[in-house]
């Protein structure tokens, strides 16, 4: 009711004037019929209604909210000075719009990642089992389809146990062969998780018998990609390792966790997981296991729960569960597992992007204030004619607003744009990136920021002119413009400003460093100039050794046929490629016997033809490289890399040793070469004891690779190398097709966006705080000038002025520095886990940034220094 | 020399007036003005810059209505109406005011 009559006091102002207008006219016809003339009938009928003004206002204040009245016209009060100083303005907006744009944009990664709920149901619930052998190696060992059963049956902590596990295999029906990824799944998977189909049916313990015909759920990504979202695809049928499977369903969009699969199928379609050898075998460990908790179960107990079932069964089989190897059970709540690499990263970003929008609003501040200064004047006149200092107060935070507000909109822009960019450089490190996107609670975020900075940076101005004294309106301004307080916390100002931006700049120097660390890795092969492509075999076609080896031998003689092609290779996997890792496995060293309870010594397994080593380059220390005479009917043969050369064999030559792959040494093995150090896994990661076989002798049993080392840009025969391969068998699809250079930067990727974003924002510091700094000691300059008049006229030379103003400016700086430095020290210790080869106290980028800060500071203190120097004694002893 | 020195509208009394006024027909703000001064035999001045927010008030309150017609001289002005609520509120107010004239008066020792 009173908001509506608000509103509408205009109309009914006008509608009152009227009424008063038309009364008076009356008025005068009644004075005009008593006889009076037109004169004085007009001026009687206005003398007798007394004053129209005071009516209308009186009228209008009732009908107005006075605090509401109040803010309106702070309002335009701010628009108009705004307008009129649109440099200042268009510098404000844009400053915070950038440090809002950042930190929204930033936020919406967080909120997407950490803050949102994971895309199911009750997800606290939900735990990833995972058995590790802790003295054998960090990596997880999986379990075996009896273990599996064992727990399921026997633990009380879960409402619902889930097996996977994820294979690449053959999909035949669509336009080319498809490699597709399968998430081979109990059929209570998705009951676990929680999740709906959008089309069809999910997988039913009906689906999930060995008599049943095979089914296949689609991904949501999948079906879109490759059906164009088509519901016709229901009932469709494909053939898998030479079965037919019938599509009964579509999975809503899930993050791509535990992996990226393109379609899920029952255990008991897995040609693998379905062979009862490997159901009878305890070793034989390939499944993860995905649980739910049953309600009032944490995952601690479930953890106790599970080590006991563990150490019932290690008496029971003792031979699978060998003390030496450490193996135990652990529980980590999925929520934690999709969330932890990301979290620290992008908190840190959001630290560092919260400490730059700091940093502007320290610098706007400043601008402010010598505006607020400048118009000291104003004040005083306003304060002399009555407005109140809370008036004053309350105007000078309102002007703040409305620049807060509107960067705050540009910034929500900018933060849109932003976070798009930001999706991808998520997507390394969690499978949640998809739920990227602005929401209620992102604007929100916006809008609060946006009004935090603008109190921020204008309560101090506003403090400052509702102090304004009216002495001003006597005196000169100049005089009043910058008191002693003033000059105190703007030197404060400066003080933390360089404090900030020295953690800032810390922190980005650190991860510089660690990213050129990274990038100087010798990887220990020549990435230039070495196409790989992923040949994953068809099973059931290409099970035997003999029948790979016909296959492998026609891909690598055609290929070797092209021209610009130098070598070519196959292996069984692909240096520095993070998807596939390679096979971990035991061996026995002739000589060393085990001791009881001893495991074997782990090293990594990889299968090559004869031309790898010369494909990546890498040099043989010693011994031979396999030759096409080493066939399976040959001896058998390997060779070894330094590091497990150095580790087995310390003092003595390894060539002619003997190693053996299984625990009873019934087949040995004879070392014939030891080739240099490869990073197999990651350019961060330390080097690994590696074996090689040659593949005419041992079957492939991962995904083998096809390599081509070229004299040019190997991107240019992959179209030959393809069709070769398709040539030999129109059913064998090629996939991952990459150079060795890529593989590279993508290892790279993660550390350049992150060393990128956080330099970007401390340059930005940097110069946000230089600008302050200049700024600062230019206004206490200009406010000097006098005095250093005097000072020259007394014969005071250049030189010691320009001492004096530098010292003057640079005092808040070097304690700025000195205070950044202790911040640095304990800020950049959360760091530590994103860095590689640097400690996060480093001396060097500790004083390193220090000097630059310093010296850049220097610079920015010189300029008003200069003009100090500049300044004539005479003009400046008469300008007053 | 002030007409109204003597009769100082008593606080509350112009809005009784007011609706007292309008029983007999809508009118607009000068024609009650002149009705009220000739009923009190000129006793009662209404000052008139009190009028106009009063009878808004009425307004607000749902009291009265008010539209604009043609007033007598053919000129746009607003006419006041009062509602089924004003004249309900005129009963109360009536009441009120007989009760403290005679209290008054039996203050005043009038019998």
């Amino acid at each position: 009711m009173s908001l509506l009559r608000f509103f509408r006091r205009r109309r009914r102002d006008e509608e009152i004037r009227r009424e008063i207008e038309q009364h008076l006219v009356l008025e005068q016809e009644l004075n005009l019929a008593r006889g009076l003339n037109p004169a004085d009938a007009n001026r009687l009928a206005r003398i007798k209604f007394g004053s129209r003004q005071k009516v209308r206002e009186q009228m209008w204040s009732s009908n107005s909210i006075v605090s509401l009245e109040r803010i309106l016209r702070d309002l335009r009060y701010a628009l108009r000075t705004l307008r009129r100083s649109p440099g200042y303005t268009l510098m404000a907006v844009l400053t915070l719009a950038l440090g809002i744009g950042a930190n929204t944009a930033i936020f919406t990664v967080i909120n997407g990642i950490l803050l949102r709920p994971l895309p199911y149901a009750d997800p606290a619930q939900i735990v990833h089992l995972q058995q590790k052998a802790a003295r054998v190696g960090p990596d997880p060992i999986d379990f075996s389809v009896q273990e599996v059963a064992e727990y399921r049956q026997q633990s009380r902590a879960f409402s619902e146990l889930a097996e996977y596990h994820s294979m690449t295999f053959t999909l035949l029906g669509t336009k080319v062969p498809e490699r597709v990824v399968t998430g081979v799944v109990s059929a209570n998977y998705f009951p676990v998780l929680g999740v709906k189909p959008v089309l069809g049916r999910l997988i039913t313990p009906a689906d999930e018998t060995l008599t049943a015909p095979p089914v296949l759920v689609l991904s949501y990504a999948y079906w879109v990609k490759e059906f164009g979202a088509d519901p016709k695809v229901l009932g469709r049928a494909f053939e898998m390792n030479d079965r037919v499977h019938t599509v009964i369903g579509v999975l809503a969009p899930i993050p791509e966790y535990p992996d990226a699969n393109d379609v899920y199928m029952p255990t008991t379609s897995c040609p693998f997981r379905s062979d009862p050898q490997m159901i009878a075998n305890r070793d034989a460990r390939m499944l993860t296991i995905l649980a739910r908790l049953k309600p009032g179960f944490s995952p601690a107990q479930a953890q106790n729960d599970l080590t006991t079932i563990h150490h019932r069964l290690a008496l029971a089989y003792p031979k699978s569960y060998p003390a030496a190897a450490g193996i135990a059970i652990e529980v980590n709540p999925v929520q934690h597992e999709l969330t932890h690499a990301a979290r620290p990263t992008f908190l840190m970003l959001l630290g560092a992007a919260g400490l730059v929008l700091l940093l502007a609003c320290a610098n706007l501040a400043n601008l402010a204030l010598s505006r607020q200064l400048r118009r000291a004047r104003e004040t005083a006149v306003r304060l002399a004619s009555g407005a109140s200092t809370w008036d004053i107060f309350r105007q000078t935070i309102v002007e703040s607003m409305v620049v807060a507000l509107a960067g705050g909109i540009v910034g929500l822009v900018i933060a849109a744009a932003g976070s798009k960019l930001l999706v991808a450089y998520a997507a390394r490190m969690t499978p949640l990136s998809g739920e990227i996107h602005l929401d209620g609670r992102v604007l929100l975020f916006g809008l609060v920021v946006a009004l935090v900075t603008g109190i921020l940076f204008g309560t101090f101005p506003a403090i400052v002119a509702a102090r304004s004294k009216l002495g001003i309106l006597a005196g000169s301004a100049e005089k009043t413009a910058g008191s002693e307080t003033g000059t105190r916390t703007r030197d404060t100002l400066v003080a933390v400003q360089v404090a900030f931006s020295f953690v800032l700049l810390v922190c980005a120097g650190l991860m510089m460093r660690s990213l050129y660390n990274l990038l100087s890795v010798d990887p220990g092969f020549k990435t230039a100039n070495v196409l790989s492509m992923n040949i994953s075999l068809n099973w059931t076609k290409y099970g035997e050794l003999t029948k790979q080896n016909t296959f492998f031998h026609q891909i690598l003689d055609r290929t070797q046929q092209i021209p610009g092609t130098e070598s070519v290779a196959m292996s069984s996997s692909v240096p520095l490629n993070g998807d596939h890792g390679g096979m971990n496995g035991g061996v026995l060293i002739e000589g060393r016997p085990l001791r009881s309870g001893e495991i074997m010594p782990q090293v990594i397994h990889q299968l090559i033809t004869p031309d790898y080593f010369r494909v990546l380059g890498m040099p043989l220390l010693s011994g031979r490289t396999f030759t096409d005479a080493d066939a399976r009917d040959t001896g058998a043969v390997a060779i070894i890399n330094a590091q497990m050369a150095k580790h087995y064999w310390p003092d003595q030559n390894p060539i002619g040793r003997r190693i053996a792959t299984d625990s009873r040494g019934t087949r040995w093995t004879t070392i014939v070469g030891v080739v240099s150090n490869v990073r197999q896994y990651g350019l961060d990661k330390s080097f690994d004891d590696v074996v090689y076989f040659p593949q005419a002798q041992v079957a492939f049993m991962g995904a083998p690779h096809l390599m081509v080392r070229t004299h040019n840009d190997p991107m240019r025969i992959t179209n030959q190398v393809v069709s070769i391969v398709q040539q030999i068998d129109p059913q064998q699809p090629v996939s991952e097709i990459r150079t060795l250079d890529q593989l590279r930067s993508a290892q790279l990727g993660t550390p350049r966006v992150t060393s990128a974003l956080l330099g970007i924002f401390a340059a930005v510091a940097l110069f946000i705080t230089v600008v302050g700094v200049t700024g600062t000691l230019g206004l206490s300059v200009s406010r000097r000038t006098k005095e250093i008049g005097i000072r020259i006229a007394l014969g005071a030379t250049r030189r010691e002025i320009l001492l004096n103003v530098l010292r003057r400016g640079m005092a808040p700086v070097l304690v700025g520095i000195v205070v950044g430095a202790v911040a640095a020290v304990f800020s950049t210790r959360l760091l530590a886990s994103m860095l590689f080869a640097v400690q996060p106290d480093d001396r060097p980028t500790l004083f390193a940034i220090a000097s630059l800060l310093g010296l850049v500071a220097l610079v920015g203190c010189v300029i008003p220094g200069r003009r100090a120097t500049r300044i004539d004694p005479i003009a400046a002893l008469r300008a007053e | 020399m002030k007409k109204t020195s003597e009769a100082e509208m008593l606080q509350g009394t112009l809005d009784m007036l007011i609706l007292k006024t309008l029983v007999m027909g809508p009118a607009h703000g000068h024609t009650i003005a002149q009705v009220i001064e000739h009923t009190s035999e000129d006793v009662l001045q209404v000052e008139q810059g009190s009028l106009y927010p009063a009878l808004h008030r009425l307004e607000d309150r749902g009291w009265l209505s008010s539209s604009w017609g043609a007033s007598e001289n053919n000129r746009k002005a607003k006419f006041y109406k009062l509602t089924a609520a004003g004249k309900k509120q005129l009963t109360v107010e009536t009441h009120r005011w007989n009760q403290i004239a005679r209290a008054i008066g039996l203050v005043m020792g009038e019998r």
